[in-house]
């Protein structure tokens, strides 16, 4: 059989899925990632579990990274962005735009003196997950600042300062938009004053933190804090934005977060303020009645979000019990931002010729199988045609090889 | 850092390649078509659950989807390939992947049947809550699914429009609910408002499930349309009259009693899991797990694995699903099973976890305690390679150590922590981690390779699981010169091998009795669960260790 060629656009957890589990049927598989690393927005999360695991298949991004890197017909496109497709006879022409590559892998030993020598905080970038190689990347501006000191300092001789971008043409049989989605921009959002006040954070914002001290903090003292917020559905079911769909994914976060936070420091005093909670997992039922014993539910969203002493946050909200508006203080607001397509959809829809929904995710050409777009050969996972969780962009993922493998006729 | 080798022989052996699908509604017929369409012949068991009342839990308003049913049952049956088992019943399943041997009854028709893997795909059970609320049904009083049935009617949606009549909807208090149930109540709310304009919908529900396809825009049709929702986390009061149902509830937002006495009110239904999943779960010796889903909430099981190597549960034999997510299900598991499978020969490990047949018993402690149902026994205990996982956990539970898992047999792991611990410089503390590879060893590799603060001293034994950590492994630590030991596993339910972690747990707590009984402190011996994803975790309790034994 003549060997076939799928190109995957996005090296999220869905792109990563699908390129392993087409891979192990010999399939080549071309995985194309515009960031410097592998593993999308999920390879950045952190792991949920209170005493126990809670299910948020933050390790299996990392597991599945792992499994893909150890497939030999995989080839990662790391920097890389596709400029143009063209289709003829059932074969896509796609012309990639690559690097540059500052760290010649084939040299880089990952010993990360770039990294910490480095005269600039940002210059040099270091992945989550050590199953990325190179583990460090250096921006194109972190270059030009500081040429003299990259130019010499890997012992390695792996970090060319003069390296340009460059093209490539792939020939593939078959495609996969597993492109992701954009977290929502809480400043669209102005009451709630995310650009004023550093203690209110986004769910992302919290991973970060989380990520960095081991711990949540507040970012503006870096102490932890006694009294938190989540704010749910914040850019989700929002009918002023236009945004008439619900992320799926926040009820989770916040649920499994707080959990977790309460795990490691019992005496934290938790709200929730939310619209509905979405269901997490099997198990739910009894999930949910542990954390409506551990924290406080409120069916409001606050409206606005007020600075006070000590970096201290004031939320109005409307009380149900008390028919007014309330204040309550917090050390710190977690906004729970919601799944937005991404904002290249347009520019992706354009190139590759195929349709979006009405809320701008790509579209699937079947209401049952989605996993099919408006076009022939073309295919799509995870966020990329909307909210979904790790599990079930894996899901989706895992369907979409499958799809492809059928429509290669790789079967038996 | 060094880790065992693990390089394995290999060899060839011949499997069945046929496969069992359990269950004969959307789920069973789908699977059916689909490994069907990959050449694999198939045995269609259409086990109906008692009490099922057909798809309509599954397919609500949708008349489409029932007729796409009836041509995919009627493509199913006419295709050669599928043998359909009507009225089938499973009796017992024996043997390993790539060799089950499953006896049935079909139509009381006693029947032996050989497969190579076996997909359970049963249906949801619908049944109304209305004896939560206290509310005998009856003309007026419906469960969703009579209600769905009277909307098939376009009489009962003209006479809904003429007689002004109004609907109530009552769900969300006597369970959590979920989005599939939701899109059913959705689907009825417009279809009322749509009726007519003098038809009115209202609905008293506590939280709305909005996360799946559309519902949020489903839920804004209705209320565009004329609906009205009242949100309340308590249920409103309801009194059953003989002219009919009156509803009484305190609306916080205008602030008053609102009542209503509507032409019908239509209650919330349950969505389960079948009986049958817990006796199949029996027969197939598979997990079950939270509400009677026949999988554990594991995420190394998503999306259709179960504990047993090439039995997969797809629909809603593991959790509530629409169709587009069964279908998914449905193609990942023909996804495993082409890999299982192949073209019926299979390349497996010669030796996985091997029995020394002189020293075994058949105590079958090995047999209880596997939990990928990987052995079964002749006179002695046998491993089957294709099903053996090499967790290891029935290697160190064997009472005559009969079993060694290869790459990880007790004389190389305990050569290796010999190894390890006379590799350490003089002055600094001992410490050695026996890490699951799953998990703490990838997370120890990343605080190594990210350059964390670790503790000079500190070397990584890798485990399979730390289920294989035995105690025995400890105490040589310890005579071996180690001032701290680390037993690092996966956290519970995240174990790759479901048990790993409690069987560590349990002999890491009979070693701090050994330990005490021998005067050595207790702090040198800690148990810990992380997973991969937790590098700066495992710097921070390599480096607590070391400061409490320095």
């Amino acid at each position: 059989m003549e060997e076939k060629q799928v190109m995957i656009m996005g090296g999220g957890i869905a792109g990563l899925t699908a390129a392993r589990d087409l891979a192990e049927f010999g399939v080549n598989v071309h995985l194309i990632e515009k960031s410097s690393f592998m593993g999308g927005y999920a390879i950045g999360y952190t792991c949920k579990a209170s005493t126990e695991c809670l299910q948020c298949g933050a390790c299996s991004v990392e597991k599945t990274l792992k499994e893909a890197t150890e497939t030999p017909n995989i080839e990662f496109h790391l920097s890389t962005t596709v400029e143009a497709v063209s289709s003829e006879n059932n074969k896509f022409s796609a012309k990639l735009k690559k690097g540059p590559f500052f760290i010649d892998p084939e040299r880089c030993n990952n010993c990360g003196l770039c990294y910490e020598k480095s005269p600039e905080k940002g210059a040099v970038l270091r992945g989550y997950s050590k199953n990325n190689h190179p583990l460090y990347a250096i921006t194109a501006e972190g270059i030009q600042s500081h040429r003299d000191f990259f130019a010499s300092v890997c012992p390695e001789g792996a970090i060319s300062v003069d390296a340009k971008a460059t093209s490539e043409t792939l020939g593939v049989d078959a495609l996969i938009v597993a492109t992701g989605f954009e977290p929502f921009d809480p400043n669209q959002k102005p009451t709630y004053r995310y650009a004023e006040h550093a203690n209110v954070i986004t769910g992302l914002d919290m991973e970060r933190i989380k990520r960095t001290h081991g711990a949540l903090v507040r970012p503006s003292d870096g102490q932890p804090p006694e009294k938190i917020a989540f704010i749910q559905c914040v850019g989700s079911r929002d009918e002023r934005l236009g945004h008439l769909w619900c992320s799926r994914v926040c009820c989770p976060y916040a649920l499994r977060s707080a959990q977790s936070i309460k795990t490691q420091s019992p005496e934290m005093d938790i709200t929730i303020f939310y619209m509905d909670i979405q269901n997490i997992g099997k198990n739910f039922p009894e999930f949910y009645q542990t954390c409506k014993s551990d924290f406080r539910f409120i069916r409001s969203i606050p409206v606005d979000i007020f600075g006070e002493d000590n970096d201290r946050l004031s939320l109005r909200r409307f009380d149900e019990t008390e028919g007014t508006t309330v204040m309550e203080t917090f050390d710190l607001v977690v906004l729970s931002i919601g799944i937005m397509p991404n904002s290249e959809n347009p520019a992706i829809s354009k190139l590759l010729g195929i349709e979006l929904d009405q809320d701008g995710f790509i579209d699937h050409n079947d209401a049952l199988n989605q996993t099919l777009t408006s076009q022939n050969g073309i295919f799509v996972a995870g966020t990329a045609s909307g909210p979904n969780s790790i599990p079930g962009s894996m899901a989706q993922a895992g369907h979409a090889a499958g799809e492809v493998l059928k429509y290669l006729g790789v079967t038996q | 850092m060094t880790t065992a080798k693990n390089t394995r022989e290999m060899e060839k052996i011949e499997i069945a390649t046929d496969v069992l699908v359990i269950g004969g509604g959307y789920t069973g017929l789908k699977a059916a078509d689909s490994i069907a369409e990959t050449g694999y012949r198939v045995i269609l068991a259409d086990q109906k659950d008692a009490g099922t009342p057909g798809q309509s839990s599954l397919f609500g308003l949708q008349p489409d989807f029932q007729n796409s049913l009836d041509g995919l049952k009627d493509a199913v049956k006419a295709n050669s390939r599928v043998e359909f088992l009507p009225e089938a019943r499973i009796k017992t399943a024996a043997g390993v992947p790539g060799d089950f041997t499953i006896r049935l009854t079909s139509d009381g028709t006693e029947i032996e049947k050989k497969v190579g893997a076996i997909v359970v795909a049963t249906d949801i059970v619908s049944t109304p809550l209305n004896h939560i609320y206290g509310l005998d049904l009856s003309d007026r009083v419906i469960s969703l699914s009579d209600f769905e049935e009277k909307l098939s009617s376009a009489d009962f949606k003209k006479k809904l429009d003429k007689d002004k009549q109004t609907v109530a909807f009552l769900a969300g208090f006597a369970q959590d609910g979920n989005p599939l149930l939701m899109k059913r109540i959705l689907d009825s709310v417009l279809a009322v408002e749509e009726a007519g304009k003098n038809a009115t919908a209202y609905v008293y529900i506590n939280d709305i499930k909005v996360a799946g396809d559309n519902l949020e825009r489903l839920y804004k049709a209705g209320r565009d349309a004329g609906a009205i929702y009242f949100k309340s986390t308590q249920p409103p009061e309801i009194k059953q009259q003989n002219d009919g149902p009156a509803i009484l509830l305190h609306d916080p937002v205008i602030r008053s009693d609102i009542e209503a006495e509507p032409d019908y009110l239509v209650i919330e239904e349950a969505m389960t899991p079948g009986q049958v999943n817990s006796e199949l779960a029996d027969i197939l010796r598979i997990d079950l797990g939270p509400m009677g889903f026949l999988q554990t909430d594991n995420v190394h099981r998503f999306p259709v694995h179960s504990n047993r190597e090439g039995i997969y549960v797809i629909g809603s034999t593991r959790d509530i699903q629409d169709l587009s997510d069964t279908w998914t299900d449905v193609e990942n598991a023909v996804l495993d099973i082409k890999q299982l499978l192949g073209d019926g020969t299979k390349e497996v490990p010669k030796f996985c976890a091997v029995v020394d047949r002189e020293k075994c018993v058949t105590c079958l402690t090995c047999y209880r305690c596997c939990p990928h149902g990987a052995i079964y026994w002749d006179d002695k205990a046998v491993i089957s390679p294709v099903a053996c996982q090499a967790c290891g956990i029935c290697a160190s539970e064997c009472p005559q150590e009969a079993i060694q898992v290869t790459g990880y047999s007790d004389d190389e792991l305990l050569e290796q922590i010999r190894t390890e611990i006379s590799g350490i410089k003089n002055g600094d503390p001992k410490i050695l981690a026996f890490c699951c590879e799953n998990s703490a060893l990838e997370a120890g590799r990343t605080a190594d390779l990210f350059h964390y603060n670790l503790p000079k001293g500190l070397r990584l034994i890798r485990v399979p699981c730390a289920g294989k950590v035995d105690i025995h492994y400890v105490l040589s630590a310890f005579i071996e010169g180690a001032d701290g030991v680390l037993v690092m596993a996966c956290h519970p339910g995240n174990c790759k091998s479901e048990t790993g972690t409690t069987f560590a747990r349990w002999r890491i707590n009979n070693a701090y009795q050994m330990l005490e009984e021998t005067g050595i402190d207790k702090n040198r011996l800690e148990f810990v669960t992380l997973a991969s994803n937790m590098a700066p975790d495992f710097a921070k309790i390599a480096v607590e260790m070391e400061k409490r034994i320095g």
